[in-house]
């Protein structure tokens, strides 16, 4: 199969999976998908529920709470077909970024692939600034760090990033723009 | 105090540091040479124990630094205490609120007195008493690496490993720092590909070739003299000039002789 067709599945899939209201269906997109990624299928398990913890933790609690003090009840049926979608949106998303060249198949388009080029860079060098922030807090911590440590020091990167990727962004729609794109 | 053997490290399937062995006595001043990409700052981040390599040993005053051994309690607040590394970009290391919590982290975390004392010893030290209360990301790039550097010191480490220390600085403040390292009692090892201050940073050489092999370990000022070695070092070169009217093209020495 073509890239652009596996990228074009996913997109599908996608879509169904936003629309589906039904947890039996949803449940069987994620046994079709974890059959799909193979044996590094608890590998992507663990790393999509890792991924969507903290937001799908805060929308459930926030309406769970809401729909307990407004009207009484608990909204099971809601809260797992949310979550069980948002699951399987990210693993689907795993699975195209390990088994998809995503460079080949937006080759179909120059900008695509000028924007994917420029999407993939900005995320090597925030994963590599990401780890000289994290070694910079383990290497000056003669105890482990507290919590308030820790919180300080991803607040401090946190800022760092924005500042950075303002000016980075800034720099890189110029350099497009230099070179005749979105003009 | 620091030995290595035959040390490799990888990143993904491309190599960064291939079968390096070396070792590093209490006192000593050590230069680490190298073009960019050498793998200078790897190494210097395998010996602080925040990268594992994938074969070979490293040993912190005969003990092995593994991520194993840097869990146990006991071993990671020595080893945490006496060897510290300050980072190229001193800001992934500035995480408090002021000049102040920033020097005073360490002395902190080891429970020592006399806080404010230390904090304005170090602060006065690096000319940083002005800026106590403000906080660190307000500071200039040179300020915020005498700032680091301050953090580190205040906690009295035996092994202080820098990763290209200068390369922020101006050359006033590259002098000064010169001065300042040249007056530390402890052991250092400094990364730099800048060959005029090497000489002034340590009287021993460590040179990683562009093979990410050890490819020089001896006295700084035979290595300067030795151009196959900076050649293959990538720390030589050539490009064409003219004296007057004349136009030619040679190796160039003239940086660091």
């Amino acid at each position: 199969m073509s890239e652009r067709i596996k990228l074009l599945a996913y997109l599908v899939a996608i879509i169904i999976a936003s629309w589906t209201t039904s947890p039996a269906w949803l449940t069987g997109g994620l046994l079709a998908t974890l059959l799909l990624c193979g044996r590094d299928a608890m590998r992507m398990v663990r790393r999509a529920i890792v991924t969507t913890i903290a937001f799908s933790g805060i929308v459930s609690a926030a309406y769970a709470g809401y729909r307990w003090l407004a009207f009484d009840t608990l909204p099971l049926d809601w809260l797992v077909t949310v979550n069980l979608r948002v699951l399987l949106m990210a693993m689907l998303t795993f699975l195209v970024i390990a088994r998809v060249n995503l460079f080949q198949a937006l080759s179909v388009s120059r900008r695509f692939s000028f924007l994917l080029v420029l999407a993939v860079s900005q995320s090597i060098g925030l994963k590599r600034v990401l780890d000289e922030f994290r070694m910079g807090l383990h290497s000056r911590s003669i105890r482990p760090a507290s919590l308030r440590d820790r919180y300080r020091a991803v607040a401090h990167a946190a800022g760092w990033l924005v500042d950075k990727s303002l000016g980075h962004a800034h720099e890189s729609a110029q350099a497009l723009k230099s070179r005749g794109l979105f003009k | 105090m620091i030995r290595v053997e035959n040390m490799t490290h990888h990143y993904g399937d491309k190599i960064s540091l291939n079968e390096i062995s070396f070792s590093i006595a209490e006192g000593e001043k050590v230069v680490l040479l190298g073009c960019n990409g050498s793998g200078k700052s790897t190494l210097l981040k395998i010996l602080d124990g925040l990268i594992t390599p994938r074969a070979g040993q490293v040993f912190y005053q005969g003990q092995p630094i593994t991520s194993l051994h840097l869990k146990q309690g006991a071993m990671r607040r020595i080893f945490r205490k006496e060897v510290a590394l300050l980072f190229q970009n001193p800001d992934v290391m500035l995480f408090n609120p002021t000049v102040y919590d920033e020097i005073a982290f360490g002395p902190r975390q080891l429970g020592w007195s006399n806080i404010d004392e230390r904090v304005s010893h170090w602060a006065d030290l690096l000319g940083l008493s002005a800026y106590l209360e403000r906080p660190p990301f307000t500071l200039s790039g040179g300020e915020k690496q005498k700032l680091a550097l301050a953090a580190l010191l205040a906690v009295e480490p035996r092994l202080l490993l820098l990763d290209e220390p200068a390369a922020a600085l101006d050359p006033r403040s590259t002098g000064w720092l010169v001065d300042f390292l040249a007056g530390l009692r402890v052991t250092l090892l400094t990364t730099t590909h800048n060959l005029s201050l090497a000489p002034e940073l340590g009287a021993r050489a460590l040179v990683l070739g562009e093979d990410h092999r050890l490819i020089y370990d001896g006295p700084i000022k035979n290595f300067l003299g030795h151009l196959d070695l900076l050649v293959a070092a990538n720390l030589a070169h050539t490009h064409r000039h003219h004296h007057g009217e004349f136009e030619h093209r040679h190796w160039h020495t003239h940086d660091w002789q």
